[in-house]
């Protein structure tokens, strides 16, 4: 997104807030000196001998010296100038941006409870136990903890791997190494790859070696490049900072591949792989803008929003958050159903029953003409399809 | 045969996409420009993000203008007021006025630093929006659903998990923590039965109030005469209505009267009307009504932000499908919570089918066509000829249990 135009904006803002700062204390600058200025005045006629000015014909020049100055009105002058700036800042914003996004939220039962519930869930599936706890505290939300069990022994190896000890998840990932392979995962790899990083950074070459030895050869087959790398890795041990390799070093790793870790844990104990509040957010983020647009066009009909059982517009998300196969059958825009499923007619073309039987105009004898190609189609040869 | 699961999240889809195909079409390096125009879209539901620091940075401003324009008058008619005065007087004179601009000049340094520091805070929002592009989108994603996060804590007062969150992510510049501790001086004092942190609330922000037409220094003034009425209190009751309730009468005059009218009525009236003015909830509806205050004031939703992207997320995913015993787990709408958020939500809608091999959870689409057994289940090409291939030529519908040969299958034409 070009933000350029904001960022302008907020420079010029930033710069008449420097200049209004440095006005003010030019302004008190010069108050403080007319007025020491004075005070040394009255102070030396006390010490002259030569008739000196009365101290009032001093005090009044003295006021006549600042209201010239105007100090009032020299502030007035950048505070305006700034908070016009101001104003312009915020219409940019209310421009580019879209003021408020609550507008197409429902005022439904959301129920609280059930939020803290989801969202504690959130926290133990990430790893995040500490936070964990310490919501269920404050949201007095303890029906959740027995989940947290559920996920001990990741919680186990992740504080583990936070200090820096890979033995808990390494023995985890032997274990399930059957199921981890059948997943497609080669998280197992990975964490031998990390555990050789580290003992090689201690500059242990021989370890390494036999490390790699011992845990390399079964993933030979399908990541050979990757186990060449850490092999070459070999020359540079100890000082692999300044290696070609050094990015392998970066703690980012280690962070990546607790989240991953997580993710495999959690898929094994049958849960989903993602967490589901990550999920339904990442839709909302997709989908909010199009339901912002649609609340526009709506405007104002607020009852037939809180009740619509349906939405009017498809909702473009991305295809990760298609979990279901939804067929909409091409002559009557109508989504399938128990009621009224799909069927596949002999030329191979779907439509739904209902089509279907109107087509024929209910006559499940005579032959009708499927709408997508010259073929003549019989109501019994219909099958149904099953998604 | 077991469904394979998508074993790839975002994460790990470079390393692994070779190996499975289950990398999505508009995740390919040739399409970015929807990918795109989907974060910008996103970008622009952070008005939230941006607002909240600059409001709290012009409050900065203002409040530092108003003190050197008062510290500025105040010496200005300190010394057009000074009369006739002796010598020792004019100068014991002059010089706390100098002391009071030597004041004033630390005042303004204090307040130019602080004004600097949220300037600062500004542009690092500003720069977080700029960092977000296609390479490093799932963290940028991630740190989103942190900030989310960190909002609700705090609109929920969960402070310390919102310290907590904040910290381990490093994302202190992000979320507004500071802000709502103001907040919650005020709540915490209104939780305890005291308005004083909340009336000096309003009058530091008097103005805006006043031009929002807001009414909620009134409540908190009749509810400290009600509470003046509670403790029969009554002469003190009227004077301060005198003081402070009579400003208000021209605007809300009816409501006035109605509280005026306890006086009469006393707390132990059984009369329901009055009655109610009395109840301890009254406490909870003004602790509601500056939340309600405090967010607008600042450029917030009223709603955590957790609850509407939630809403808009459930409507997105609800499916009549999602509600059946087979549904997959990878659906959040499998989970009993996440269904009970959705019910009263409506159904989101398609226009053109989209198919999912039950297999494999990739699009059935003209380049991985579905195919239909002699059972009526339809699975993808891709997932069928890959069967057939480690099978000889047999295929076994996953759901019946039901075997074929590949060559029984027939083509469906799904547009």
């Amino acid at each position: 997104m070009d933000l350029n135009n904001i960022k302008d904006a907020f420079d010029r803002v930033t710069k008449k807030q420097k200049v209004s700062s440095s006005k003010s204390q030019e302004v008190v600058e010069q108050m403080s000196q007319e007025i020491e200025q004075a005070l040394s005045g009255i102070q030396s006629a006390t010490n002259s001998t030569f008739p000196q000015p009365d101290h009032n014909l001093i005090l009044t020049e003295l006021k006549a010296k600042l209201k010239e100055i105007a100090p009032l009105g020299q502030l007035e002058g950048t505070q305006k100038e700034l908070n016009l700036a101001l104003s312009k800042y915020i219409k940019l914003l209310e421009k580019h941006f879209n003021p408020d996004i609550s507008r197409s939220y429902r005022n439904v039962d959301f129920d609280l409870h059930t939020i803290n519930q989801i969202i504690a869930s959130h926290f133990y599936r990430e790893g995040m136990f500490d936070i964990g706890d310490c919501f269920v505290n404050e949201a007095h939300e303890e029906s959740v903890v027995d989940r947290k069990t559920h996920f001990l022994e990741m919680y186990q190896i992740l504080e583990s791997m936070k200090s820096r000890d890979l033995g808990p998840a390494l023995k985890w990932a032997t274990t399930n190494h059957e199921k981890l392979r059948q997943n497609g995962s080669d998280i197992e790899l990975k964490l031998h790859r990390l555990q050789f990083m580290e003992i090689l950074q201690h500059g242990r070459r021989d370890e390494a070696l036999k490390y790699a030895r011992a845990y390399f050869s079964p993933f030979a087959n399908q990541h050979l490049p990757e186990i060449q790398k850490l092999m070459a890795c070999l020359l540079w041990a100890g000082k692999l900072e300044s290696s070609p390799y050094s990015e392998l070093l970066s703690p980012t790793h280690w962070a990546k591949l607790a989240h991953e870790l997580a993710q495999q844990f959690c898929n094994l104990l049958g849960e989903s792989y993602q967490s589901p509040l990550s999920v339904t957010i990442a839709a909302g983020v997709q989908g909010l803008p199009t339901l912002l647009k649609l609340m526009n066009v709506m405007n104002g009909k607020k009852n037939e929003w809180q009740s619509m059982k349906q939405l009017p517009v498809p909702i473009d998300i991305d295809q990760e958050f298609q979990f279901h196969s939804i067929f909409v059958c091409p002559v009557s825009r109508d989504q399938a159903s128990e009621e009224n499923p799909p069927m596949l007619m002999s030329c191979g073309h779907v439509l739904c029953k209902q089509s279907i039987t109107k087509l024929s105009k209910n006559n499940s004898t005579r032959p009708f003409k499927c709408p997508y190609c010259p073929t003549e189609v019989e109501v019994g040869q219909c099958r149904r399809l099953y998604f | 045969m077991e469904p394979l699961p998508n074993g790839n999240s975002t994460v790990t889809n470079a390393t692994t996409a070779s190996a499975t195909a289950t990398s999505l079409p508009s995740l390919h390096a040739g399409v970015p420009s929807s990918k795109l125009s989907q974060l910008t879209e996103s970008l622009k539901l952070e008005h939230q993000f941006l607002r909240v620091p600059f409001e709290h940075y012009k409050k900065t401003i203002r409040a530092n203008h108003r003190a050197v324009e008062k510290e500025v008058s105040a010496v200005m008619s300190g010394l057009s007021d000074a009369g006739d005065l002796s010598q020792d007087d004019a100068v014991q004179h002059l010089n706390s006025l100098v002391s009071r601009l030597q004041g004033l000049k630390r005042k303004l340094e204090d307040g130019s630093r602080a004004e600097n520091l949220q300037a600062q805070r500004c542009r690092a929002r500003l720069d977080h929006l700029e960092s977000a592009d296609a390479d490093n989108i799932s963290e940028w994603n991630n740190t989103r659903l942190k900030r989310i996060l960190v909002d609700y804590m705090l609109r929920m007062s969960y402070y310390d998990t919102a310290t907590k969150l904040a910290e381990s992510s490093s994302i202190q510049d992000l979320v507004d923590i500071e802000i709502f501790y103001e907040a919650k001086k005020v709540i915490d004092a209104l939780r305890n039965k005291e308005v004083a942190p909340a009336l000096a609330w309003c009058a530091d922000n008097k103005s805006r109030l006043k031009k929002a037409k807001s009414k909620f220094e009134f409540q908190l003034r009749l509810q400290e005469f009600i509470e003046l009425v509670r403790s029969d209190n009554n002469v003190r009751a009227v004077m301060y209505a005198r003081k402070y309730l009579a400003p208000w009468a021209a605007t809300y005059m009816k409501e006035l009267q109605k509280v005026f009218a306890t006086l009469a009525f006393t707390s132990n009236t059984g009369c329901e009307i009055y009655k109610v003015l009395f109840e301890p909830k009254q406490w909870d509806y003004l602790m509601d009504q500056f939340k309600q205050e405090f967010c607008r004031l600042y450029g917030m939703t009223l709603e955590p932000l957790l609850n509407i992207y939630l809403q808009a997320g459930l409507s997105a995913l609800k499916t009549p499908f999602c509600y059946e015993d087979d549904c997959t787990k990878e659906d959040p709408l499998s989970q009993e919570s996440f269904r009970k958020l959705a019910m009263p939500l409506p159904f989101s809608k398609q226009h053109h089918s989209k198919l999912v091999c039950y297999i494999t959870k990739e699009l059935m689409d003209t380049e991985n066509p579905p195919l239909v057994l002699p059972n009526g289940y339809v699975y993808s090409t891709k997932a069928l000829e890959e069967m057939a291939t480690n099978n000889n030529g047999k295929i076994t519908c996953p759901r019946t249990g039901l075997v074929y040969n590949y060559t029984e299958v027939t083509k469906a034409y799904i547009s």
